[in-house]
């Protein structure tokens, strides 16, 4: 089983970003992070976890360096027994508030990978995805962190925007690989309803010339693409997702999934730490299930069990194609980018 | 009886018939304040969506003049040249019309086509020249080119307008005056004509009748003369758009609705006369030529599990519009539909809307065809209504394609291109008139295959929207005609073959892939789209194959929104129509016809 944090306070909201986070609400961080110890403890009951269940312990946000290190210590007390004793322990960061005593005590939490958010190293570009950093904080951070003993570094790119060039692209991912990562992502930019880039969606601006020269610099670098925007030593957190391991999430509009329960918080910061244990459920038929495994596995290296795709004959025109291949009994796609549109054609 | 007038409103499209009847509905105090709306006898959703007309309506007003109660029986006609079949109807059951001609407009193709006809039943025409508080109107000049296109006095044409009111009294004043009333013996048997019919869904199969002689009252035994059915009549009404009210008699000279408890409107035919059961009459009204469908479309459910429910749909759509026709028909692309025949492509477009609105269907429509009469060497005569049922070339002698003589009306301005237009469309020229010295009108022999489709925006772009057409079949000339077959991915797509002049054929084979290229959406796999005669590839085209469908990112947080996503953008294909391993859009069926 998977576990994942929520953390929803930001500095400043990015242009993009459509995730659950809020920049006014620092002041509630303190009891926010009582109640998600309250949630932790409510589910493992509820649930009759056993210990040592969590492979991995994701905190994502918005932005978990936000919060005091001390503040997480209640909730890793609770958790710790519940971790696998080799559990993947991964923190997101933002470069300007992720600093070396940040990280340090994190590291002595647990932490032992972290997911630092550069989206780029132009300067121009950050000022326009409305970013609270500039480049340098990026090199900063992951140092920082190197120096705090966390060896696990991964940064996320946005590529794919008005902005973007070949130099510009190429650019990044030689000052990426400059710092001693063992991960990256590169995310290709979406228009998300309700950002301030939803009035602008030409600002997504994709050329496939461009997204594949990228995919081969990366390559060229030694990190092999696992997934269709994670490249290099793969997050066993994220894998897990795409396996369709089950998972638990804890904190304001995180979502979990037991069997075949996807399981949801409060959104709303304030409704949240009011009645922490609320839950709504969303029942997945087997044919909801079914479909999410394909659109799962299609666009990673998980690759789906062909006994769930009933026309064989449209693996077969798949194959004869050159757009998949099977391997054990696996369907894999030969290019993630066209992983949606295969599930469409499976279905 | 002296005080009944039975009139019809007679225009080209959009001169402003509902209008005025909305008017005159108004002026006799038949609805409320409050219950009036704009152009109300267009009663159909489709028609109020469309501002068109496409049923003919009826109404019974009630009109003093000079202290003298008059009965007005109006009836609203459509003006579209698809519908002129509902004209002819309610010409037959009225003893005047309404020529009504917008003050800008003037003189239209169906104008002419309308007054003819009213022409041929012997009415009365009052014409009323509308829209005079137009700024453009130009109501002396619309009163000469009535005068010298129709050959009718309008020198006492009625000056209204039937969107502000001016003159709407006086009209109804001419029509007590000008229209005669019914003649016809009150005391001879039972003799009534059906010119309407359809299904409600309380009173079932009901008829709308014109009673020549006698009466027809509650109660009676009446007998279908096409059939010979006995029924009793269970109620009457007169008919109204809003509230229909119920009476115990219709008498000699008036309309009103026979309801006989009958569930199947077939034998409710129009045209057919109603007569007494005991005391029949000796000889029925004479009956109209049934309306004839001039093109046939194949209309297919894209859910193939939907076959049987669009059978019942078009049943049902049947009981209101006599004049559709269909028989079931397969398809190897598109599996089981109907072959429909239509009166025209609106109607084509109204009938297929309704089914998918009203019955929950989604529908492939394939390019619509004539009737070609094609003799094969064995002396033998076929009719083909599908392309893809053309026999081989060297099982046939001749083929034979249907001609319809088209007027057309337009200012001169527009004279030379709308020539060339009719030429490049095959067009013969029969006729060239002066209207005056601004407009002409054109009477050309045209096949009907080329005016089917695109002929009519064509005309109407090329005009400036000014030149108006009308058409009517003029039987079947010989041509020299091939097959055109369309291959997506290799294979032959049968209900995309469209029959064209072998002259033609290479420039239409072009123009069609290069159509079809810009329609079809990439797909996972290229696709190689070819037009061919016979053996031989004339044109090819190929569609790309798609770079890229996937969505970024994909987390436990968002894993449902994504399979919705994938729910919604698999429903946007399901409206295609998967082809083997290809997906082809609706608008891909049609563009066959379209020339550039
Ligand atoms: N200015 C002006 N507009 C009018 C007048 N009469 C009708 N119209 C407008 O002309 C348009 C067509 O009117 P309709 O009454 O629907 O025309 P119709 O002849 O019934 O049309 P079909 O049934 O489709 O043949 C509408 O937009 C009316 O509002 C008029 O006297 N003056
Ligand atoms: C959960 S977010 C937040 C992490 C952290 N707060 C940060 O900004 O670095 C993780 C990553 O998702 C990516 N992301 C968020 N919204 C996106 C969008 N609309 N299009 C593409 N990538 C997006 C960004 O690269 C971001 O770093
Ligand atoms: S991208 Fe990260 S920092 Fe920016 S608004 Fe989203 S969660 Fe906050
Ligand atoms: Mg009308």
């Amino acid at each position: 089983m998977l576990l994942y944090l929520h953390i929803p306070f930001c500095d400043s909201k990015c242009s993009y970003c459509a995730f659950n986070s809020y920049t006014h609400l620092h002041h509630r961080r303190a009891r926010y992070m009582t109640q998600i110890v309250e949630q932790f403890l409510h589910d493992v009951e509820e649930l009759q976890l056993p210990k040592a269940i969590f492979r991995t312990l994701f905190i994502g946000g918005g932005t978990p360096s936000t919060v005091d290190a001390a503040l997480y210590e209640r909730f890793f007390e609770v958790v710790r027994p519940y971790l696998a004793h080799d559990a993947e322990i991964t923190t997101e960061a933002n470069p300007n508030s992720a600093t070396l005593t940040w990280l340090a005590q994190m590291r002595v939490l647990g932490v032992n990978r972290l997911s630092l958010g550069a989206q780029s190293f132009d300067e121009g570009k950050l000022t326009w995805l409305h970013r609270a950093h500039a480049s340098h904080h990026i090199d900063e951070a992951v140092h920082a962190a190197y120096s705090a003993g966390i060896r696990n570094i991964s940064i996320d790119l946005i590529y794919g925007t008005a902005l973007d060039t070949p130099a510009l692209l190429e650019r990044d991912i030689e000052r990426a690989f400059v710092l001693p990562i063992s991960h990256l992502s590169a995310y290709a930019l979406t228009i998300e309803e309700h950002t301030p880039f939803a009035a602008t969606p030409q600002v997504a601006r994709e050329s496939l010339e461009m997204t594949q020269k990228l995919f081969e610099a990366i390559d060229a670098h030694g990190f092999a693409q696992y997934e269709i925007s994670n490249f290099g030593t793969p997050s066993r957190h994220n894998l897990g997702y795409w396996e369709y391991a089950p998972y638990l999430g804890i904190g304001a509009g995180a979502v979990g999934r037991i069997a075949e329960h996807r399981r949801y918080t409060h959104t709303d910061v304030d409704a949240y730490i009011a009645d922490p244990l609320y839950r709504t459920l969303e029942h997945l038929s087997p044919s909801d299930m079914r479909i999410e495994k394909i659109l799962l596995g299609l666009r990673s290296r998980v690759g789906v069990d062909t006994a769930l795709i009933s026309d064989t004959s449209r693996i077969d025109a798949l194959i004869e194609e050159g757009l998949a291949f099977v391997e054990n009994n696996r369907l894999y796609a030969k290019s993630y980018l066209l992983a949606d549109e295969i599930a469409l054609f499976l279905e | 009886m002296q005080n009944i007038r039975n009139f019809s409103i007679i225009a080209h499209i959009d001169h402003g018939k509902s209008t005025l009847a909305d008017r005159i509905i108004q002026e006799c105090g038949s609805v409320s304040a409050r219950e009036m709306t704009a152009q109300m006898m267009d009663t159909m959703e489709i028609e109020q969506e469309r501002g068109i007309t496409i049923k003919a309506q009826s109404v019974r007003l009630s009109y003093v003049k000079d202290g003298q109660p008059y009965i007005l029986n109006l009836i609203d006609t459509p003006g579209h040249v698809d519908f002129s079949y509902e004209v002819s109807k309610s010409l037959a059951s009225s003893d005047g019309a309404l020529l009504i001609v917008d003050a800008a407009q003037g003189v239209e193709a169906q104008t002419l086509a309308n007054v003819y006809l009213a022409m041929e039943n012997n009415l009365e025409i009052i014409p009323v020249i509308n829209k005079i508080d137009l700024p453009a109107a130009e109501p002396e000049r619309v009163a000469e080119e009535i005068e010298s296109s129709i050959g009718i006095d309008a020198t006492d044409a009625l000056l209204i307008s039937a969107k502000t009111g001016i003159g709407i009294r006086a009209l109804l004043d001419a029509i007590v005056e000008r229209i005669p009333a019914p003649v016809g013996d009150p005391e001879a048997p039972t003799k009534a004509i059906i010119y309407d019919s359809w299904f409600d869904p309380y009173l079932g199969a009901v008829g709308l009748v014109r009673v020549f002689d006698g009466a027809i009252s509650k109660g009676q035994q009446v007998k279908l003369m096409a059939n010979g059915e006995v029924h009793q009549v269970l109620d009457l009404m007169y008919p109204h758009p809003l509230h229909r009210q119920k009476t115990t008699i219709i008498n000699s000279g008036e309309i009103g609705i026979v309801i006989m408890g009958l569930k199947d409107v077939g034998s409710i035919k129009v045209g057919d006369t109603i007569t007494d059961a005991k005391r029949p009459t000796a000889e029925p009204v004479g009956s109209y030529e049934p309306a004839k469908a001039f093109v046939f479309a194949g209309l297919y459910p894209i859910d193939t599990d939907k076959f049987e429910d669009m059978r019942d749909a078009l049943d049902k759509l049947r009981l209101n519009d006599s004049s559709l026709s269909y028989e079931p028909e397969t398809s190897i692309a598109l599996g089981f539909g109907f072959r429909v025949g239509f009166l025209g492509m609106l109607h084509m477009e109204v009938v297929k809307e309704r089914l998918e609105r009203e019955y929950d269907l989604d529908l492939i429509a394939t390019a619509p065809s004539v009737v070609y009469h094609v003799t094969l060497t064995n002396g033998e005569e076929v009719k083909v209504q599908n392309p893809s049922e053309m026999p081989e070339p060297n099982y046939i002698t001749k083929i034979e394609e249907p001609y319809v003589k088209a007027t057309v009306i337009t200012p001169t301005d527009y004279l030379g291109n709308i020539i060339t237009l009719l030429t490049n469309k095959r067009g013969m020229q029969l006729k060239m008139d002066y209207l005056n010295e601004k407009r002409v009108l054109l009477e050309y022999s045209i096949p009907l295959n080329e005016i089917v489709v695109d002929f009519y925006d064509t005309l109407k772009s090329t005009s400036k929207g000014y030149a108006s057409f009308d058409y009517e079949a003029s039987g079947y000339q010989e041509g020299d005609l091939v097959k055109l077959d369309v291959r997506v991915a290799g294979d032959i797509v049968d209900a995309l073959s469209i029959i064209v002049p072998r002259s033609q054929s290479e420039q239409r084979g072009r123009a069609l892939v290069s159509n079809m290229k810009e329609l079809i959406p990439r797909q996972l796999f290229e696709v190689a789209v070819q037009a061919s005669v016979g053996n031989k590839i004339i044109a090819r085209e190929t569609v790309k194959s798609m770079g890229k469908n996937v969505t970024a990112k994909c987390y436990g947080g968002d894993i449902t929104r994504k399979r919705k996503l994938l729910e919604k953008q698999k429903a946007g294909k399901k409206r295609m129509k998967a082809i083997g391993k290809v997906n082809l859009p609706q608008e891909a069926f049609l563009s066959v016809l379209k020339m550039d």
